[in-house]
């Protein structure tokens, strides 16, 4: 037996063939859409470009669109397998000799698909990877997660456009759809069901750490929900962040037209409101919890300062990206946004950002500041 | 939609140039091209490898497929376990978790395989099916 490399004709399962990369394609292509919409919202959360309004309703929007966004993310892992499987055989198509327009053509639509393919691959696996914290590759996560998703819709846009009559003519389905295929296994149909079956089996078994109804199945997902202080997980803890013990003489400075100071029992003695509102991370895990503090535009009114101010918020954390926040004027103003003190009913956890924390409702958990010292209201 | 797609590209080109240093800018296109490797000739192969042991059976087929793509997300999980940054990251006993999970597809797969089959006999009587696809 010599082994040989394979050529295009060595893979001869009838499953090898356009009609079923074009439905596949068209399941990670959704996956991908969705997933790129949902960064890019994250994104432009996560930067605030002074463009751009952000509502504050609905209040749980940052929770569904970041969980889709990991949802989609891991549901197309297999998909991509799958799609490669289909085409795996054009791998080893040797372009034609002499060399012709053709052949430059064929060339081209090969670099893009390295790029389509080797961004993506790479972007899933490090994607996943984060919602672990794990960080094993030698460039940072959050600026190449952003430049390959971009790089991504190119190529992919590159290669539709590429594909366009392929895929217009495979587009509906066929008699060959229909029957199943003669003693060569897999049926069409029955790979569909088997490819969708393994999208949903792995999004039913992860899709539990930002719908805590599922949380008891979510065997492939890194969190767990009522994990935690509280009852509530924890992105950083306060050991992380550099925050030791916070002492009695720890007071709120609010700088505004007027500068005011309070100690926790001050704080504690104005009017305390409730709100409902999740913790929802950029991670994907999310889940809802029950605060208790005084609204920030009640601080806002006592300082002097408009409700709809732009207001700086500055944690007491040492280092880290997040170590202050924006509240955008909408933000600030909106009743549910609070300076929480009590989290489920009891005082807030060190962990949840003792002695006061931000939170406010359509917002990615890094932006809800943990052991806030200091709000600056911005002109 | 091709000239959207190379302008989409160049501006992640272009971010990626002027946020990432030098060193990470090396080292980058060697992930991507680890990344396309491991697709290519290792998950691939042994996808098409296990598909032509099994070519016949498709509920095999397609429980193998499911065991595969679960394990290969698990791995991360398991390799991670008990390393979390905090304690409420990675908190599951995974190898326990995907243990069950595998258990529990292996099992729904049986079961599906064994109520084809006996519909294929009750179909097919005892005439032998060249075709059988359980």
């Amino acid at each position: 037996m010599s082994l040989r490399v394979p050529t295009e004709q060595s893979f001869s399962s009838p499953l090898h063939h356009p009609r079923v990369a074009t439905v596949i394609g068209r399941w990670l292509g959704v996956a991908v859409a969705v997933c790129f919409l949902t960064g890019l919202f994250s994104h432009l959360q996560q930067s605030g470009p002074g463009w751009l309004f952000i509502p504050t309703r609905p209040a749980s929007l940052y929770r569904v669109t970041q969980g889709l966004h990991v949802l989609s993310g891991t549901m197309a892992v297999p998909l991509l397998l799958a799609k490669l499987w289909t085409v795996y055989p054009k791998l080893f198509a040797r372009p034609p000799w002499p060399p012709s327009r053709k052949a430059a053509g064929m060339i081209v639509e090969r670099l893009s698909i390295l790029v389509l393919v080797s961004a993506l691959a790479l972007e899933l696996f490090t994607g996943f990877l984060n919602t672990l914290q794990w960080y094993p590759w030698p460039f940072p996560f959050r600026q190449t997660h952003y430049a390959l998703a971009w790089i991504i819709v190119g190529a992919l846009l590159v290669h539709l456009a590429i594909k366009f009559p392929l895929i217009t003519s495979h587009w509906r389905g066929t008699a060959a759809d229909r029957e199943a295929s003669q003693g060569t296994g897999l049926s069409r149909r029955s790979m569909f069901r088997a490819v969708a079956g393994a999208g949903a089996l792995v999004g039913i078994a992860s899709v539990g750490q930002s719908a805590p109804v599922l949380g008891s199945i979510a065997v492939l997902a890194p969190r767990k929900p009522g994990i935690g202080p509280q009852g509530l997980p924890v992105n950083r803890t306060a050991r992380d962040a550099g925050v030791t013990a916070v002492d009695a003489d720890w007071r709120l400075t609010v700088r505004g037209p007027k500068q005011l100071e309070y100690s926790l029992d001050e704080l504690r003695a104005l009017p305390q409101n409730r709100s409902a509102l999740p913790i929802a991370c950029v991670e994907g895990w999310s889940q809802g919890a029950r605060w208790e503090g005084v609204r920030i535009r009640d601080l806002l009114a006592l300082c002097g300062a408009p409700m709809s101010s732009r207001v700086r918020v500055i944690s007491m954390e040492q280092d880290g990206f997040y170590t202050t926040s924006e509240l955008p004027p909408q933000f600030a103003a909106d009743p549910l946004t609070l300076l929480a003190l009590r989290l489920n009913g009891s005082d807030l956890d060190l962990d949840h950002g003792f002695p006061a924390r931000i939170i406010a409702p359509n917002r990615p958990g890094v932006l809800q500041t943990k052991w806030v010292h200091r709000l600056e209201v911005l002109p | 939609m091709a000239v959207c797609g190379v302008a989409c590209g160049l501006w992640g080109l272009w971010l990626l140039l002027h946020s990432l240093s030098t060193d990470a800018l090396i080292r980058l296109p060697l992930w991507l091209g680890g990344a396309v490797l491991v697709d290519d000739f290792l998950l691939i192969p042994l996808a098409i490898g296990a598909g032509w042991l099994l070519t016949r059976w498709t509920t095999v087929r397609a429980t193998l497929l499911y065991v595969g793509v679960t394990t290969l997300i698990a791995i991360p999980l398991l390799l991670r376990q008990g390393k979390g940054v905090n304690p409420t990251v990675l908190s599951r006993n995974y190898l326990r978790d995907w243990l069950v999970l595998e258990a529990t597809i292996v099992l729904v797969g049986v079961l599906a395989l064994v109520i084809r089959l006996r519909r294929a006999d009750g179909s097919a009587g005892s005439s032998h099916r060249r075709d059988e696809q359980p």
